[in-house]
């Protein structure tokens, strides 16, 4: 009998083989659940087909006097990402401050800040904007608050690891000097992780743009509420047309904050 | 100041000019604790942030003294949510369980579209610039357009169901798992491919014997990343229409039945909770 080398490391092939035993189970189970089958997707093609070349297809413009009312919807989507995310990452950036047990002046609270910094991230946006909306009621402001609420949880987890990750020998140098609270953000920690903070400020405005516009289909205003109501009133065509509009906004934003992105790493 | 400006001044001042020029004992200088090499562009950055900001406060004229006014009715909500009613609970088990099996389906299928997609996408794998350059470009499409628009537009075509939740999530979530899987396989050395070339061999069996079994671990770690996201994005699903847990939080909310709703939030936040420990557990194992 002859003798095989493994090719690859046991624990690796271990957890291959356990990855693949899980995924196979979970299939079953969940098509089972779910009762989803592949097979009337690709039975349904037709319907797929002529929804997709007749209703969808081509494009159309809306009336025209619509125009400035969907650009302008647009704009007010824009608006609510960029004005959430900022002022979410100042309240974060405090916040933040006393979630991190090496800089908090009260460590014994850093477990609870960072608690209810999971607590608000793992409810997603949308459940937000609806406990809000039936408390607030409908509107632009609604959506703001709910947008807010989730980047700023998102922020202060993302803060805390930066500031863990980098400033560690600063603050304490500074602390054995003497440096109070004020100094030691000020001096050590800001010059070394602001950076860092920033580019996560930029990442949750890319992840904002997209959930405002959903925010927006559910009455939070915007361009997801033009949408919203032209796939209510089976115009597809000119919601196709919405639909390249968005994605026209969320990569051109993409773009610009990744060069803004490299810009501050230089 | 230049040599003559000095020499026209009084004495006692060259003096004093003179000693703190030689680092003097004289004046008390202080060691300058900033760091010069600060990054210029950030301030810059800070500016426009703040007028951007400012300028999106304005233009989107939010009410905020109505708003205001009606900060303490979400204490009551919460009040009314904290009564947990479990009278439901069969309800919202099982659309919770539907709602996992949407997200763990959809996880799996395009796994398997985004290893295809990934594998047209990357660059050394058929070497067709104009290939890679195709598909990653219609992807860059489809991810850059929120997950329930899809949905939606599934719903519209296959009808109410799983099906159409696990269509319309598949779709950005193989765009994501194409773009990363693309990345990950081109992140092979050059060499190795490079081996293969020369002895002959084709360009499939390349990919499935050099480049995917190379790349399979951080397959693995990006699936589990994406499970969390697509928990939320299915809890979200039933909210613009599809069924599953979002539907009946909303549909619950809408009818003033908070202590439904709460259970079914607090149990959307106990399963996003596991998932994300389980998922830095792994991580903490393999690396």
């Amino acid at each position: 009998m002859t003798k095989h080398i493994p090719l690859i490391a046991r624990d690796l092939k271990r957890l291959y083989t356990g990855f693949l035993i899980a995924a196979v189970v979970l299939f079953v189970i969940c098509s089972i659940l779910t009762e989803f089958n592949l097979m009337t997707l690709i039975a349904n093609g037709d319907a797929f087909w002529t929804f997709l070349t007749e209703d969808f297809l081509p494009p159309a413009l809306p009336r025209a006097s619509r125009i400035p009312n969907i650009l302008s919807s647009v704009l007010v989507t824009l608006a609510l990402a960029i004005s959430a995310t900022t002022v979410a990452a100042v309240l974060a950036f405090f916040v933040a401050l006393f979630g991190s047990e090496k800089v908090s002046p009260f460590p014994r609270f850093a477990k609870v800040v960072r608690g209810l910094a999971t607590f608000l991230r793992n409810i997603p946006a949308l459940v937000w904007a609806f406990i809000l909306f039936s408390s607030l009621g409908i509107g632009t402001g609604v959506g703001f608050v709910a947008l807010c609420i989730t980047s700023f949880a998102f922020m202060v987890r993302a803060f805390v690891e930066t500031m863990e990750d980098v400033s560690q020998d600063c603050v304490e140098s500074l602390q054995a000097v003497g440096a109070t609270f004020p100094q030691r953000v000020a001096q050590a920690i800001l010059p070394s992780c602001l950076s860092g903070f920033l580019s996560w400020y930029l990442y949750c405005v890319e992840v904002n743009i997209r959930a405002s516009t959903i925010v927006g289909m559910v009455g939070g205003g915007g361009v997801g509420m033009t949408l919203f109501s032209y796939i209510k009133s089976f115009r597809y065509d000119v919601a196709l047309t919405i639909i390249l509009l968005i994605a026209a906004m969320v990569i051109v934003v993409d773009q610009i904050t990744s060069k803004l992105r490299k810009e501050l790493q230089k | 100041m230049s040599m003559e400006q000095t020499q026209a001044l009084p004495l006692e001042k060259r003096q004093k000019l003179l000693r703190t020029a030689h680092g003097g004992t004289g004046k008390r200088t202080r060691i300058p604790v900033k760091c010069r090499q600060r990054n210029r562009f950030i301030p810059r950055f800070l500016t426009g942030v703040v007028v951007l900001t400012a300028a999106s406060l304005l233009y989107l004229e939010i009410d905020w003294g109505k708003l205001i006014s009606r900060v303490p009715d979400i204490g009551g909500v919460f009040w009314q949510l904290g009564h947990l009613d479990f009278s439901n609970m069969d309800l919202i088990a099982s659309s919770l369980l539907e709602t996992v099996s949407i997200a763990v389906l959809s996880l799996l299928y395009s796994l398997l579209l985004g290893i295809v997609f990934g594998m047209l996408a990357a660059r050394n794998v058929f070497r067709l610039p104009w290939l890679s350059v195709l598909t990653q470009s219609f992807f860059t499409f489809l991810r850059a357009v929120p997950t329930p628009v899809w949905v939606l537009l599934m719903l519209v075509c296959l009808g109410m169901g799983a099906e159409a939740g696990v269509a319309g999530l598949c779709v950005h979530t193989t765009a994501f798992f194409t773009k990363s899987f693309a990345q990950s396989f081109e992140s092979i050395p050059d060499e190795t491919v490079e081996a293969l070339e020369a002895t002959g061999a084709s360009r499939l069996s390349i990919f499935f014997n050099a480049i995917l079994p190379a790349a399979l671990s951080q397959i693995v770690a990006w699936a589990g990343m994406r499970l969390e996201t697509n928990f939320s994005e299915c809890a979200i699903l039933g909210m613009v229409g599809a069924g599953g847990i979002g539907y009946v939080i909303s549909n619950s909310l809408q009818g003033y039945d908070y202590g439904t709703a709460g259970v079914a939030i607090l149990l959307v936040f106990l399963v996003a909770y596991l998932i994300e420990r389980m998922f830095v557990r792994i991580k903490k194992r393999f690396y």
